[in-house]
This record gives C-alpha cells, sequence and structure tokens, in this order.
C-alpha cells in the first residue's frame, strides 16, 4: 500500500464514524457501528509507520501511526467492536438512534485521540470523546444513570477547563505543540510544576484516579452493559495515554511534585485493593479493579517524573500497559459488571454465566476471609476520625447512611496519612 | 473620484435602496418584496467580497463628502471595518431569509422589512465610517431604525422594550455626542487613525480631560455592547419577533457597540496612548465584571431567550476584554469574537424562534424531549452552545485561546481564570438545555405545536440555522485556511501592533 492510501486510512479512522454519526445516515447502513471500526482495524493490521500533516486543520494538526499507538488502537478496535456486539439497537426507535450516534461519536473521539501528534488534536478528540461517552452513560433513562452522568459531567468540565489552561501555558512556552516538542519545551520552563499538575489532575479526574474516583464507582455501577466494557478502554484508558503524552516524563526530575504523585498512586492502590476485599460488590468491583490499576500506573508516573532515565529506559511498556489494563478491565466489566442495556437485554451465554459465578464466588471468599483479617484494623482507624466524624454530623443534624459516612471517614484517614507521610517526605 | 472611492457608498445604498422601496409596497406584493430583500443581500455581499479582495491586495477605498466646515462624512474601507461589515452582509442574507419564512402571513411586513434594511444600512455604515462623526450619525441612525423593529409586535410588553431601549440607547447617544464634541474642541480633528491613534501631539495638562472623554464613549458604546450597567435594554428587548433578536445579539446593535470600543482604543487613542492613560486596566476590570455578570444571570433564566440575552451580556464583552488586555495576540481573540460570537449567537436565536414558532416552546422548562421533535434545529442549537461554552473545535473555542494566550503574554493571568469561570458558567447554563432536549422524555403535548407535514418545521427556518452552525464550526475547524475570520483578524493585529 502507497503511503498516500495509508494515509487516507489514516484520516479515515477518525472521519468515518464521524460521517456515520449522522442519524440520517447511520439509520440507512446495516451494522454502522461495526462499519465504522473498519478503517481503524484495517489500519492496526497494515504495517509501517505513517504520519499526516494538516496545516488548515484546527492550529494545524497532524495524525501519526506509530509503534506505540499500534497497541492503543488495537486495544481500541477490540473493546468498541466488543461494544457493538453487545450493544444491538433496533434502529427504528429514537433512543437507540441517539445511542448510535453517541456510540460512533465516542468512537471517532477516542480513535483521534490515539492517532493525533499534537496537544491540540489530543484535547480536541477527547472533548469530543468525553462529550459523547457521556450520551452513553446516561442511555438507560433512570435516577442512577442520571446520577452517574451528572457527576461525570462534571468531572469532566473540571478536568478539561484545567486541560485548556494547561494548554495555554504550553502554547506560551512553545509555537509547536506536538507532544515530543511539548515535553522538551515544559521541561525547562519556568511553569513546568505548575503545567505538571494541572495536566495531573486533569486526567487523573478523567481517568477517575483516587480520589477523583466517584464518577467511576457510580457509572460502573449504572451503566448499561456495553457501556460498562467501554469505561475501562476509553475515559479510563484514554486519560492514561493522555497523561503518558501531556506529562514531560523523562525529561527532568520533578522532585516533590513526583514523590506526591507515587504518594497518590500508593494510596489510591491500598486504598482500592481494601474496598475490593471489604466492601466491592460484584458490580462496582471492575470500578475498583480500575481505580486499583490507575493507582498502579500512576506509580509508575511518579516514578518517571523522579527518575528521568529510569523512564526513558522503560517508557515503551506504558502503552502495552494501558492497553492490558483496558483490555482486562473491559472483560472484568463484561463478566460481572454492569446492568444489561436497556433496550435488548443481552443474553448470556450460559458459559458465561459459570464463569461469572465462579469468578463472584472466588471473590465472595477472598473478601470474607480479607475482611476478618481487616476487621481489627478497621475498627482502630474508625475509633478516633469517625466517631468524631459522627458526632459532627449529629450536632448539625445531619443524618447521613451509615455507609457514606464510613467511607468518608476511610477517606479523610488516608488523606491525613498522606499528608503525614508527604510532611515526613518533605523533611 | 474614481470607481474605487464609489464601492463604500454603494455597500451602503444595496441595503438603503431596497429599504426605502419597500417601505412603499403594498402588504400583498409579497414576491416582489422578497426579491428585493434577497437582492440587496446579495449585491452587499458581491460588493464586500471585492473591497476584501482589493483590500487584502493593498488597495484603498475611500469616499469623502462636506458635511459641515471643518467636518466631513467619510467612508473608509480597511481590514477592521471590512471584518465588521463581512460579518453584517453575511448574516444580514441569512436572517433575511429567515425573517422570510418567520413572518410568512404576519401584518406589517412591509414596514417590518424596511426598517430591517434600513438597520443594516447603519451598521455597515457605523463599519465603513472613517471618522468619529461618521460613526455617530450612522449610530444614531441605527437606534431610531431599530426601535420600531423592537416594538414591532405592538404588545404593552413589547412598547415597553421599545421604551426602554430607546431611554438606554438615547442615553448612550447624548454620552458619546459628549465625549465627541469634546474631544473634538481639544484636537480639532476626529478623523479614525488606524496604528496609534490621534491623540498623540496633545500634553499632559488634557490628561484628566481624556480620561473623562475615554469614559464617556465607553459608557456611550458600552450601553449597546450591554456592559453591566448598562445592559438593562437588552434582555427586555427579547419580546421583539426572533430574526430582531438575532439582528440584535449578532448582526448590529451589540456588535455595533462592541465595534464602537474597538475603534476608540484603537483608532483614537491608541493601544498605547490608552495604555499609558490607565484607562485600559478598568476597561479590562468592567468586561471581566460583565462576563462574569451575565453568565450568573443566565444561570437563573427560565424564558430561553432571556437566557441567550444575558449569555450576550456576557459574551459580547470578551471583545472590549481582548482590546483591553493591549496586547497583539489578545487582539486577535477579541476581534475575531466579533464574527464567532455573530455566528454562534445567530444560530442559537434561529433555534429559539424555530421552537417558538414550530412548538410554541419559549422556556427551557418546557424543552424535555425537543431533540426527537426537532432534531436538526437542536443539532444546530448543540453547536452553538458548545461553542459559546467554548468547547473545540466550535469557533468559541478559538476565541478563548487567542484571549487567554493573550493575556498569558501581556502577562495579565487572572484573564485566564475569568475565562475559566465563565466557561463553566456557560456549561452551566448550556449543558442542562441540551440535557433536556436530548435526554428527556417528552412531557406529551408541546404548548402550541404547528404542523409541518413530515418535515420537522418550514424549510425557510431550518435552513438558516444549520448554514450558521456550519459556519460556526468551519469556523473553528478550517481556523488556518486564508480568509478565515482568525486570518482576517491577524492581519488587524499585525496592522495595529507591528505597523510603523
Amino acid at each position: 500500500m502507497n503511503t498516500e492510501t495509508y494515509a487516507v486510512l489514516l484520516l479515515m479512522v477518525v472521519a468515518w464514524p464521524l460521517l456515520l454519526a449522522i442519524p440520517a445516515l447511520h439509520f440507512r447502513l446495516p451494522w454502522p457501528r461495526y462499519l465504522a471500526i473498519i478503517p481503524a482495524a484495517l489500519l492496526t493490521m497494515l504495517p509501517g509507520e505513517v504520519s499526516l500533516e494538516l496545516p488548515w486543520l484546527l492550529f494545524g494538526t497532524g495524525f501519526a501511526m506509530e509503534g506505540e499507538s499500534r497497541w492503543i488502537l488495537a486495544m481500541s478496535v477490540a473493546i468498541w467492536f466488543a461494544a457493538a456486539a453487545i450493544m444491538r439497537p433496533s434502529k427504528y426507535d429514537f433512543v437507540d438512534q441517539r445511542t448510535t450516534t453517541f456510540f460512533l461519536l465516542t468512537m471517532a473521539g477516542s480513535l483521534g485521540a490515539v492517532l493525533t501528534s499534537d496537544l491540540v488534536g489530543f484535547f480536541c478528540f477527547a472533548t469530543l470523546m468525553g462529550y459523547g461517552f457521556y450520551g452513553l452513560l446516561i442511555q438507560n433513562v433512570d435516577e442512577a444513570a442520571r446520577r452517574a452522568g451528572r457527576f461525570y459531567l462534571i468531572f469532566l468540565i473540571v478536568a478539561d477547563l484545567l486541560l485548556f489552561e494547561a494548554l495555554l501555558l504550553a502554547a506560551f512556552v512553545t509555537d509547536d505543540l506536538r507532544f515530543a516538542v511539548v515535553h522538551e519545551a515544559m521541561a525547562g520552563a519556568s511553569s513546568a510544576q505548575f503545567y505538571l499538575w494541572m495536566v495531573f489532575i486533569s486526567f487523573a479526574l478523567k481517568a477517575g484516579v483516587w480520589p477523583a474516583h466517584l464518577w467511576l464507582t457510580v457509572a460502573f455501577s449504572s451503566a448499561g452493559r456495553s457501556t460498562a466494557l467501554l469505561l475501562g478502554g476509553v475515559p479510563v484508558a484514554m486519560a492514561l495515554l493522555g497523561a503518558v503524552r501531556w506529562l514531560p516524563i523523562g525529561e527532568q526530575d520533578f522532585g516533590v511534585s513526583a514523590l506526591i504523585v507515587q504518594g497518590l498512586g500508593v494510596v489510591a492502590v491500598l486504598y482500592a485493593v481494601l474496598k475490593i476485599f471489604t466492601r466491592a460488590s460484584g458490580e462496582s468491583l471492575p470500578a475498583w479493579a480500575a481505580v486499583a490499576a490507575t493507582g498502579l500506573f500512576v506509580v509508575a508516573l511518579g516514578g518517571g517524573l523522579a527518575h528521568p532515565a529510569l523512564w526513558q529506559q522503560y517508557e515503551f511498556f506504558a502503552y502495552p500497559f494501558i492497553a492490558l489494563l483496558a483490555i482486562l478491565l473491559a472483560t472484568l466489566a463484561y463478566l460481572v459488571g454492569g446492568t444489561s442495556d436497556t433496550k435488548l437485554p443481552v443474553v448470556v451465554p450460559q458459559r458465561t454465566d459459570v464463569v461469572t459465578q465462579w469468578t463472584v464466588r472466588c471473590i465472595a471468599t477472598i473478601q470474607q476471609w480479607i475482611k476478618e483479617r481487616l476487621s481489627g484494623i478497621q475498627s482502630h482507624l474508625h475509633t478516633s476520625w469517625l466517631k468524631s466524624t459522627s458526632r459532627c454530623q449529629q450536632i448539625v443534624g445531619r443524618q447521613k447512611p451509615r455507609a457514606l459516612r464510613n467511607e468518608w471517614g476511610v477517606r479523610i484517614t488516608f488523606f491525613v496519612l498522606l499528608g503525614l507521610a508527604m510532611a515526613w517526605l518533605a523533611e | 473620484m474614481n470607481w474605487n472611492s464609489w464601492l463604500p457608498l454603494l455597500v451602503i445604498l444595496s441595503s438603503l435602496l431596497p429599504g426605502l422601496i419597500i417601505f412603499g409596497l403594498a402588504e400583498k406584493r409579497v414576491r416582489l418584496r422578497i426579491m428585493l430583500n434577497l437582492l440587496g443581500a446579495v449585491a452587499k455581499i458581491g460588493l464586500v467580497g471585492w473591497m476584501l479582495w482589493g483590500v487584502y491586495n493593498g488597495i484603498h477605498y475611500e469616499m469623502r463628502l462636506a458635511l459641515l466646515p471643518g467636518l466631513e462624512l467619510v467612508l473608509r474601507a480597511g481590514p477592521l471595518s471590512l471584518f465588521f461589515v463581512t460579518l453584517s452582509a453575511l448574516l444580514w442574507l441569512v436572517t433575511t431569509a429567515y425573517a422570510i419564512g418567520y413572518l410568512e402571513e404576519s401584518p406589517n411586513r412591509s414596514r417590518f422589512f424596511g426598517f430591517f434594511s434600513l438597520c443594516v444600512t447603519a451598521t455597515v455604515g457605523v463599519a465603513l465610517s472613517g471618522n468619529l462623526i461618521t460613526f455617530l450619525l450612522f449610530y444614531e441612525l441605527l437606534t431610531l431604525a431599530t426601535y420600531p423593529l423592537v416594538v414591532h409586535r405592538g404588545t404593552e410588553a413589547a412598547r415597553h422594550a421599545g421604551r426602554t431601549y430607546l431611554t438606554y440607547t438615547v442615553f448612550g447617544g447624548a454620552l458619546l455626542l459628549l465625549g465627541t464634541v469634546w474631544l473634538y474642541t481639544l484636537t480639532g480633528t476626529l478623523e479614525f487613525a488606524p496604528q496609534g491613534g490621534f491623540l498623540d501631539g496633545l500634553g499632559d495638562e488634557h490628561r484628566p480631560a481624556l480620561v473623562i472623554i475615554f469614559a464617556l464613549l465607553i459608557a456611550g458604546f458600552g450601553v449597546k455592547a450591554a456592559l453591566v450597567p448598562f445592559h438593562g435594554w437588552l434582555p427586555q428587548a427579547m419580546v421583539a419577533p426572533a430574526p430582531v433578536s438575532a439582528l440584535l445579539h449578532a448582526v448590529a446593535v451589540v456588535k455595533a457597540g462592541a465595534f464602537g470600543i474597538v475603534r476608540v482604543v484603537y483608532d483614537v487613542f491608541g493601544v498605547e496612548f490608552a495604555a499609558g492613560l490607565g484607562v485600559l486596566g478598568p476597561l479590562a476590570w468592567l468586561a471581566a465584571v460583565t462576563i462574569i455578570y451575565g453568565s450568573l444571570r443566565a444561570l437563573f433564566q427560565d424564558d430561553l431567550k432571556r437566557r441567550l440575552a444575558f449569555s450576550t451580556v456576557s459574551q459580547v464583552s470578551y471583545i472590549a476584554l481582548g482590546v483591553a488586555i493591549a496586547g497583539p495576540i489578545a487582539t486577535i481573540g477579541g476581534v475575531v469574537h466579533l464574527v464567532h460570537q455573530g455566528l454562534m449567537k445567530i444560530t442559537l436565536f434561529f433555534c429559539a424562534g424555530n421552537l417558538a414558532e414550530t412548538l410554541g416552546i419559549h422556556k427551557v422548562s418546557e424543552m424535555n424531549g425537543v431533540g426527537r421533535r426537532m432534531p436538526w434545529t437542536m443539532a444546530a442549537f448543540t453547536i452553538g452552545a458548545f461553542g459559546m461554552i467554548g468547547a473545540p473545535p466550535v469557533a468559541g473555542f478559538v476565541t478563548k485561546w487567542y484571549l487567554g494566550l493573550g493575556a498569558l503574554e501581556a502577562g495579565q493571568a487572572w484573564v485566564v481564570l475569568v475565562l475559566a469561570g465563565s466557561s463553566l458558567l456557560n456549561a452551566a447554563y448550556f449543558l442542562p438545555i441540551l440535557h433536556r432536549a436530548w435526554f428527556r422524555e417528552p412531557s406529551g403535548v408541546w404548548p402550541e405545536e404547528r404542523d409541518f407535514g413530515r418535515k420537522e418545521t418550514a424549510w425557510m427556518l431550518l435552513l438558516p440555522p444549520l448554514l450558521t452552525a456550519a459556519m460556526a464550526l468551519a469556523a473553528g475547524l478550517l481556523v488556518m485556511l486564508p480568509f478565515s475570520p482568525l486570518e482576517w483578524a491577524k492581519l488587524i493585529s499585525a496592522r495595529e501592533f507591528y505597523q510603523p
């Protein structure tokens, strides 16, 4: 295949699902959701690398298919294909047509984010993906879905605002906004720390990294099965990818900031593991697994920020890690999480049911075992913090459910522990 | 006087003459009226296109007519004026087409379209003015031509809104006249001077007077630009028909005020001189306050057009903010927003008009599930709303990008926070509308549904918002193309900041 055809295919990966998202078009075509993935699937299979510069688009953007992108693209194709297979809306109903539109818009956004080679392009596609995913998240028009959508939207807006500010900072430092150039330019800039935190917080919000995981847990437990499957592969994976591409990792030692990032990651992993083995129900299990995995990734990011040489040596592994993580989360979400899609409940094959039951039973056994072991530690944690919290709530007359109080208590405890750890490190 | 000198006048006459003829037409001469309207609009676009090409290639278009001893009526086409003229000419054509569909079978159409044409004539005159006195004349003509459009429906609410509008704008005009006369007594000229204004020769003894004159001029223009606290007339004027609202918010009135502020800062005072006087800081703060205030007020409006009106109060101040930041990049952001805000806001008002005309929907709370009934209209509305929020790749993103970058360049990082706050508030008052329209179940019967067969509404009502939404999207996506609004704004900024 010659370079021109390759470049056209690269463009079609994004343009084709965008075109098909127009209801008047996908209404008339068979299997629009599968059709939309075809260019991306073809691109994944083709060998070699290609890049395409589009100086007339946005502020001059470009797409590139490189070794690193191939991992993420392959993962995306697999997940989108699986989600398309699970979601089988009838084309004669408005709600289902709307769902297909949002499905295709989100797909275009996520595939574009994978292939774009600069910050502005990534920001645009991530925004498209983010708002498109909101449409998928609240396709089950019930209160739980609406609540999940509300949380997600608030986090998304705040994250996008922070990312926009970071984008301005980067543009202020360098005219060339390609990832590699920004990495180098920001590392030496006076606003590097500020940029680092803006980008980190933004992507942490988008990925549901602890303690910004609230939307993720709510979303996993209220989303339809197909959307739950996409949760790991689309917003979470794309946010992690964004963090790797935007953060100037491997360029300089970010000192205390890097340690704080690592600390956050460690606490996230501990917290999520604790939740998994003490409280997580089947439906929220993928959410906590996602929190743990993103925590792990944050530890690695922090390591890269602290030790540039180490990151340069092992940077490549970040991409397969993201891809693998997304696939695992999607599998987990399919097996144990997510409610059925509203219109056409998915008939889960008998074999999967057995697997599901086996998985849940195993986890329940382990949960029980850990619960017993941790009960002593938990009661100790509760004594001081939770009692005072409960007393305060009683004083102001707020009768919150006990579970919520406990959750906040644990959260506050971890924050304090983290603060103490940071203070100690700073010393 | 050569052919090039006549072109600015011809651009003005292309809407003035059809307007005057339409006044004399009987109500039943529908076809002739439509033909005159569209012919005038197309002719204007053709002439403007010609001048655009000429100005891009360095041709000078200027016409001078003696008005009074020492005062001339000057029409001049430069990059800045043509930027505004192009916006007005393009949107006039679209709005005329929309108004034809909107006012089908309603009374007093000749009167309406006559004043409509006069209104655009005045706007183009404002844009092409070569000195402050010419500007003032057309600016006042705009006030007078718009008043009959605001009260067009003849209801008590419309008359009240008209009175408020007239009170505010006449007051603003008086301030403007005072400032202009005072300035003339100091300088002896009112000729706009691109690249630095015409006040350079004045000594320090005039400094207090110049500060007051600046305040008078900004207050005068601020009335039409709806700067806080002069914004009160704009939400009330929402009783006017949708095409008039579109005209007020996107094409003519509000834009004329904002354009006046740009003229005062760039071509009367000059950026450096104004910065030296210390008047740009307060202007930036006033604009910032207006941006946040307008957004906050919009948040609590259930009436859709009132919500959009307060949104205009907020958004138009981006232009003043860009100018007041006083840097080349922020200037690009401010000036380009003249066009971007026009495209996005006219889309939103067209859509609001469609909802009112087709389903009788006037309130946000009545919009549940309207996306199912009118998907194309709501798709256009969605693009406009996302543009207002500043989400990429719609035009509003480009504006916020340049304003933010310009603020950082000028060392005024607080502006970035204002922009972020504004975006947050914009999202807070636009996204619930979109949620209702696309994700809520329709409540049953629409307030006043009209039957358009298999179509969601009449073609003449549906095509204009689709066209303007596509333009708003293109202005963001294809921002680097030659002749894009951004490229033109860059030309204006370069002329202001970099040319000797």
